[in-house]
C-alpha cells in the first residue's frame, strides 16, 4: 500500500465512494464523491496528536469493537494513506483537537463533500469481503457466551499491536486461556447459511492453531472439522507441522457448545467420527472459524458496474476457466476475495493478472469486439416515430442502449455483447443482429423444415448453455430420436417469439427453447428476459389455435448432455403420440393469424426477398 | 472383511425412491445429528449417522433388522442443525417403511388397549403425537365393539394416550398409572415434619430434558425436602397426580419438561404446560396460591439451569409456607 501511495502515476482516493459509472472499455466516466474528512489532506501528517486529546470514545470497529477509537482517527495504525478524519455524528465540536493540531492548523471543519469526475480507460473490483456473524447460529452461543469468539477477534486479540498488546485473553476474566478449541466451517458448507467452502479457513484456523501452541506451549488446542482441505503448494506439509506439534484433531463437527454459568468455561459436544463416539471437551475458550461471505453492498456495486452475482453472491467472472479476472463488462476486472473466497496467494495472483489485463486495455489504441453487435435501423424505431418505447434498454443487460424520446435508440456498439435480446424484444424490429439477422435465422428455419415439418422437433439452443448441452449428448453418445433439428443463437434472449410462430407456420410438430439456467446465464440477465417472453407464448399459441403442449422451454447447461437427450426423447414421444392429420389441419388453420402478425417482416431487409423466394417455391409447386 | 461391491445398491435406489429418503446420499457424515441426539444416552450404540451411512453403502440386511430405526422418535432436533438439511426422522421413516413391507418387527414395548373398559371416546387418538391410535371394530366376548387399536409399527411408548384415556384403558408397560402413582407418593423424605424448615417439593422431569452429566446428577441427588421422579415424557404427567400429590402432603410441585419445540415426542411438553395451568386455575378456586404448582422448560443449551430452578421453585414455595387446606 505504501509503494501504491508513493508511485507517481497511482492516486489513491481513500474514504471516497464511486456514485456512478458510464461510458465503455478504454472510456469509462466514473463519478467518485470524496467525503469530507473535516482535517486537510495536504496538512495532517498523521502524528495522532489530535486523537490524544478528543473525549469521545466509540468502539473501534477495526479492533471488532474490543478497543475504543475516538471521534477523531484514523481506521488503524497502518492506514494508507495517514491522515485523520472527524466522525461528525459523534464530534461534540469541543475544539480540543483544533487546539492540539496548533500551528499546522489541518482541521478544517468547514469542508465539504466534493465529487469529481474521472476518466478511466479500465476498472478493477476489488472490493473485498465480509465475515459470517455467527450469532444466527443459536447452538454455538456466540454473543451469549462471553469466551466464544470468531477468528477475526481471536486475530486482534492475538496482535502485537491489538488492544491487548498481544497477549490472548479471555473476554470473561481476562485471563490467559490455557485450552482452546477452534470450530472449523462456521456459516459455510452449512445451506442454512452458504452452500460454498470459503477455501481458507482450514489454513488460518492451522495456522492460529501453531500460533497459540508457539506462544504457549502447553495450551492444549483442538480443532473440530469436517475435512480439512490445503490443496495448494506447501499447505499440506503445514498442516503435518500442526499434527505433530501436538495440536488435537477430531474429525467431527460440534453439535452445539454450552457453558459452565460459573467458571464460564465451554463444553463442546461431537461425535469424533474415528471413534464413532460422541464426545465433549470442556475448553476455556472457542474460537469459531467464521465463513468469507460477499459483502452487503455488493449489489450496489454490482449495479453501478454492470456485474453479476454468482449463486454464492459473490462477482462472477467472464468464465470460470478461460477469463477468471474478466467480468461481463468489458473493460472491468475482478481481483480478490469479491469474486470468490480466496487467500493471500490466490488474492496477490488474481491482483496482477488484473492489472496486466487492465493494462493491456490502457496500452491499446483500438479494442476488437465480436462481429455480433447490434445495429438499429432508425426510421424503423419507435420513438424516432416520436411514440414511447425503450423496451430494447429494458433488455439490454449491460446498459449499451440509450433511448431518448424523439430520436433513434443508440447503441454503444463496445458496450454490446451480442446477446440480441434487443432485437427480439424490439416490437418493429428495428434493430437487428450482425451475424443473426432475422433472415438468417429465418433461412436457417426455412431449410429445416423443408421436407415433412411436422415429424420434426425444432431446437432454439443458446451458444453458450444448450448448444454445450446438445454437444455433451452428442459426444458423451447418450441416445436420442433424430427427429430434432438445432438453430443456436448467441442467448436465449435473442430466440423472437415471432421465430416460434414462424416454425409453426412452416409446419413443425413442435418447437423447443433453451437456454442456460438463470444463474449461469453468459449475459447476465438474458436468459430473465427469454424465460418473461417465453411465459406468454403457451397462452398466445392456444389464442390463434395451436395445442401449446407443442412447445417447450427447458434450461439446459452445457454440462447437461444427459438432460438434452431426455427432453428431446420425450418431446419425440409426445409428438408421436399426436395424430399428424390433425397437426397439419391446427397448422393450417393459424397460418392466416400468424401471416397477419408478421406482415411487418416485410420491411426487414433481406426478409422481403426470403418470404419473396416462398412464393415462388409455392407457384412452381403446382407446376 | 466387507466386501463393499458385494452391497445391494438396489436397496440405495429404494431407499431414495421412498418418500422421506431422497436426501440419503446427501449426507457427509459430519456427525451433528449423533452428537445431538439424546436417544444415545439410553442406547450408547444408537447413532443416526451410521444408520445413514449404512443405507448408503447398501447394507440392508444390517440396517432392516437394527433396532436403531425404530429409536428414532422424530423429535427433529437433529434437522435445524444438520448442515444438509437433511430430515433425518423422514428418512428414518422411509427405511422403517421398507422395513414393514419386508416383514421387519418394531421391537419393545407399545401401548396396549383393553379392550372390555374401552369406551371408544377418542381422547387417545386426538393427543397421540404419532398418529398411531384409531377406532376400529374389535373383537370381544364373541361380539365386536368399537375400541382404540394401536399400530405397532408407529407407536414410540412415551404414555400420552395413557395421561388422557378416561378409563384407563390404554396403557404402556414400565410407566403404568400405578407405577407412576408410587413413584410420585410421598416418601418418607417428604413426609410432613421430617424437616422443619425445608419446603416439600415434588419436581417431575421428562427423560429427555436434562443434558448435562452434572444436572443428571443432581437430579440423583436432590437436597433435603425435594423429591425428583423421572417420567418419559412431561405429557405423560396427567393433571390428577400433580393434584394427588399436593393432597397427599407435597407443599409444591414443578413439572419440567423440553424447550419449546424440542419435546422428544413432538408435543408432549406444549400439552402439559396447558395441563399445569389448568392446575393452578384449579387452585385458585380453592384459594391455594397458584404458584404451589409450576411448570418450566429446559433446552439442550440450559447447563446447568435445572438445579437453579428447582432452588428457585423451594424459594418460592418456602415463602408460601406450609400448604394448608383449610376446611
Amino acid at each position: 500500500m505504501v509503494d501504491a501511495a508513493r508511485h507517481p502515476k497511482i492516486e489513491i482516493l481513500a474514504y471516497s465512494e464511486v456514485e456512478r459509472v458510464d461510458g465503455y472499455i478504454g472510456n469509462f466516466r466514473a463519478q467518485v464523491t470524496k467525503k469530507p474528512r473535516y482535517v486537510r489532506a495536504d496538512l495532517c501528517n498523521g502524528c495522532g496528536a489530535c486523537a490524544k486529546v478528543c473525549p469521545i470514545e466509540l468502539p473501534n470497529s477495526f479492533e471488532l469493537g474490543i478497543a475504543p477509537r475516538k471521534a477523531i482517527d484514523v481506521p488503524h495504525g497502518q492506514a494508507v494513506p495517514l491522515i485523520y478524519a472527524v466522525d461528525l455524528d459523534n464530534c461534540i465540536y469541543c475544539y480540543k483537537c483544533v487546539t492540539a493540531c496548533g500551528k499546522l492548523d489541518a482541521i478544517d471543519f468547514s469542508q465539504e463533500s466534493e465529487t469529481v469526475d474521472l476518466d478511466v480507460g479500465s476498472i478493477i473490483v476489488a472490493t473485498g469481503f465480509d465475515s459470517f456473524d455467527p450469532t444466527v447460529i443459536p447452538e454455538y452461543g456466540y454473543g451469549r457466551y462471553p469466551n466464544v469468539i470468531t477468528t477475526l477477534e481471536m486475530e486482534r486479540l492475538a496482535n502485537s499491536a491489538g488492544p491487548t498488546v498481544g497477549r490472548l485473553i479471555r473476554p470473561s476474566d481476562g485471563k490467559m486461556p490455557k485450552s482452546v478449541v477452534l470450530v472449523n466451517c462456521v456459516g459455510s458448507r452449512d445451506s442454512r447459511y452458504n452452500e460454498y467452502c470459503s477455501g481458507f479457513c482450514c489454513m488460518y484456523t492451522i495456522k492460529n492453531a501453531l500460533f497459540l501452541k508457539q506462544s504457549d506451549h502447553d495450551m492444549d488446542i483442538s480443532i473440530f472439522y469436517m475435512d480439512i482441505r490445503t490443496p495448494a503448494k506447501g499447505y499440506e506439509e503445514f498442516y503435518n507441522r500442526a499434527r505433530e506439534a501436538g495440536i488435537r484433531f477430531i474429525h467431527g463437527r460440534p453439535s452445539q457448545i454450552t457453558e459452565d454459568a460459573e467458571t464460564h468455561n465451554l463444553f463442546v459436544e461431537a461425535e469424533d467420527q474415528a471413534l464413532g463416539q460422541v464426545i465433549e471437551l470442556e475448553t476455556e475458550m472457542v474460537c469459531l472459524s467464521t465463513a468469507a461471505i460477499p459483502r452487503a453492498d455488493t449489489e450496489h456495486v454490482a449495479s453501478t458496474l454492470t456485474l453479476s452475482r454468482s449463486p454464492g453472491g459473490f462477482f462472477m467472472e467472464y468464465h470460470p476457466k478461460l477469463r477468471p479476472v474478466d467480468s461481463p463488462t468489458d473493460g472491468v476486472f475482478l481481483a480478490g476475495a469479491a469474486q470468490g473466497p480466496k487467500d493471500i496467494p490466490a488474492c496477490v495472483a488474481q491482483g496482477s493478472a488484473a492489472a496486466s489485463r487492465a493494462a493491456r486495455v490502457l496500452s491499446a489504441d483500438t479494442w476488437e469486439i465480436e462481429p455480433i453487435v447490434a445495429h438499429v435501423w432508425p426510421e424503423q424505431c419507435l420513438s424516432f416515430q416520436g411514440k414511447k418505447c425503450g423496451l430494447c434498454a429494458q433488455a439490454c443487460p449491460y446498459s449499451a442502449i440509450t433511448v431518448v424520446q424523439g430520436q433513434a435508440a443508440q447503441v454503444a456498439q463496445a458496450k454490446c455483447h451480442g446477446c440480441g435480446g434487443c432485437v427480439a424484444e424490439c416490437p418493429n424490429d428495428a434493430i437487428t443482429q450482425a451475424n443473426f439477422t432475422d433472415a438468417q435465422v429465418v433461412a436457417q428455419l426455412r431449410e429445416l423444415l423443408r421436407d415433412r415439418p411436422e415429424d420434426k422437433i425444432l431446437a432454439f439452443m443458446c451458444h453458450w448453455c444448450s448448444y454445450g448441452g446438445a454437444d455433451n449428448a452428442g459426444t458423451s453418445h447418450f441416445e436420442y430420436p433424430p427427429t430434432s433439428r438445432g438453430i443456436r443463437v448467441m442467448c436465449s434472449a435473442r430466440m423472437d417469439q415471432d421465430f416460434i410462430l414462424e416454425a409453426f407456420r412452416r409446419g413443425a410438430g413442435m418447437v423447443l427453447v433453451s437456454g442456460c439456467h438463470p444463474q449461469d446465464c453468459h449475459y447476465i440477465t438474458g436468459q430473465r428476459v427469454a424465460a418473461k417472453r417465453f411465459d406468454r407464448m403457451p397462452r398466445a399459441l392456444e389464442r390463434i389455435g395451436i395445442n401449446p403442449e407443442r412447445f417447450r422451454v427447458e434450461w439446459i447447461s452445457a454440462a447437461e448432455g444427459e438432460k438434452y437427450a431426455r427432453v428431446i426423447t420425450e418431446m419425440d414421444a409426445k409428438l408421436t403420440s399426436f395424430d399428424k392429420a390433425q397437426l397439419r389441419a391446427e397448422n393450417d388453420k393459424a397460418r392466416p393469424e400468424i401471416e397477419k402478425r408478421l406482415r411487418r417482416w416485410k420491411a426487414i431487409p433481406q426478409m422481403a426477398e426470403l418470404l419473396a423466394e416462398e412464393k415462388q417455391e409455392k407457384q412452381e409447386v403446382p407446376a | 472383511m466387507i466386501k463393499l461391491e458385494k452391497l445391494d445398491q438396489a436397496f440405495v435406489e429404494e431407499v431414495l425412491a421412498e418418500p422421506g429418503g431422497e436426501h440419503l446420499l446427501t449426507c457427509w457424515s459430519c456427525g451433528t445429528c449423533a452428537s445431538t441426539c439424546l436417544v444415545r444416552r439410553y442406547d450408547p450404540a444408537f447413532n443416526p449417522r451410521l444408520i445413514l451411512h449404512k443405507a448408503g453403502l447398501g447394507f440392508r440386511t444390517d440396517v432392516l433388522s437394527s433396532v436403531e430405526i425404530w429409536q428414532c422418535s422424530a423429535c427433529d432436533a437433529c434437522y435445524p442443525r444438520c448442515p444438509k438439511q437433511i430430515h433425518i426422522s423422514e428418512v428414518m421413516k422411509a427405511i422403517r417403511a421398507i422395513a414393514i413391507r419386508e416383514g421387519y418387527e418394531r421391537p419393545g414395548v407399545v401401548a396396549q388397549v383393553d379392550v372390555a373398559s374401552c369406551i371408544a371416546c377418542g381422547m387417545c387418538v386426538a393427543a397421540c403425537p404419532y398418529e398411531a391410535i384409531t377406532l376400529e371394530m374389535s373383537a370381544h366376548n364373541g361380539t365386536s365393539k368399537m375400541a382404540a387399536q394401536v399400530n405397532r409399527d408407529l407407536c414410540m411408548a412415551c404414555g400420552i394416550c395413557n395421561s388422557v384415556c378416561l378409563s384407563s384403558s390404554i396403557v404402556v408397560e414400565g410407566h403404568t398409572d400405578e407405577r407412576i402413582n408410587d413413584d410420585l407418593g410421598v416418601s418418607p423424605r417428604l413426609q410432613r415434619g421430617t424437616a422443619k424448615d425445608t419446603a416439600k417439593v415434588l419436581v417431575i422431569t421428562c427423560n429427555w430434558c436434562l443434558h448435562a452429566m452434572s444436572d443428571v446428577s443432581y437430579a440423583m441427588q436432590p437436597p433435603e425436602g425435594v423429591k425428583v421422579v423421572n417420567v418419559p415424557c412431561s405429557g405423560r404427567v396427567a393433571a390428577v397426580f400433580l393434584a394427588s400429590a399436593l393432597q397427599r402432603g407435597v407443599d409444591g410441585v414443578l413439572v419440567v419438561g423440553c424447550k419449546e419445540g424440542e419435546c422428544h415426542y413432538k408435543q408432549g411438553n406444549a400439552l402439559e404446560r396447558g395441563r399445569v395451568a389448568v392446575v393452578q386455575d384449579l387452585l385458585d378456586l380453592l384459594g391455594i396460591e397458584r404458584s404451589r404448582a409450576q411448570f418450566a422448560w429446559l433446552g439442550a443449551l440450559d447447563r446447568g439451569q435445572f438445579p437453579k430452578l428447582v432452588e428457585q421453585v423451594v424459594r418460592d414455595v418456602q415463602a408460601l409456607g406450609p400448604l394448608s387446606w383449610g376446611q
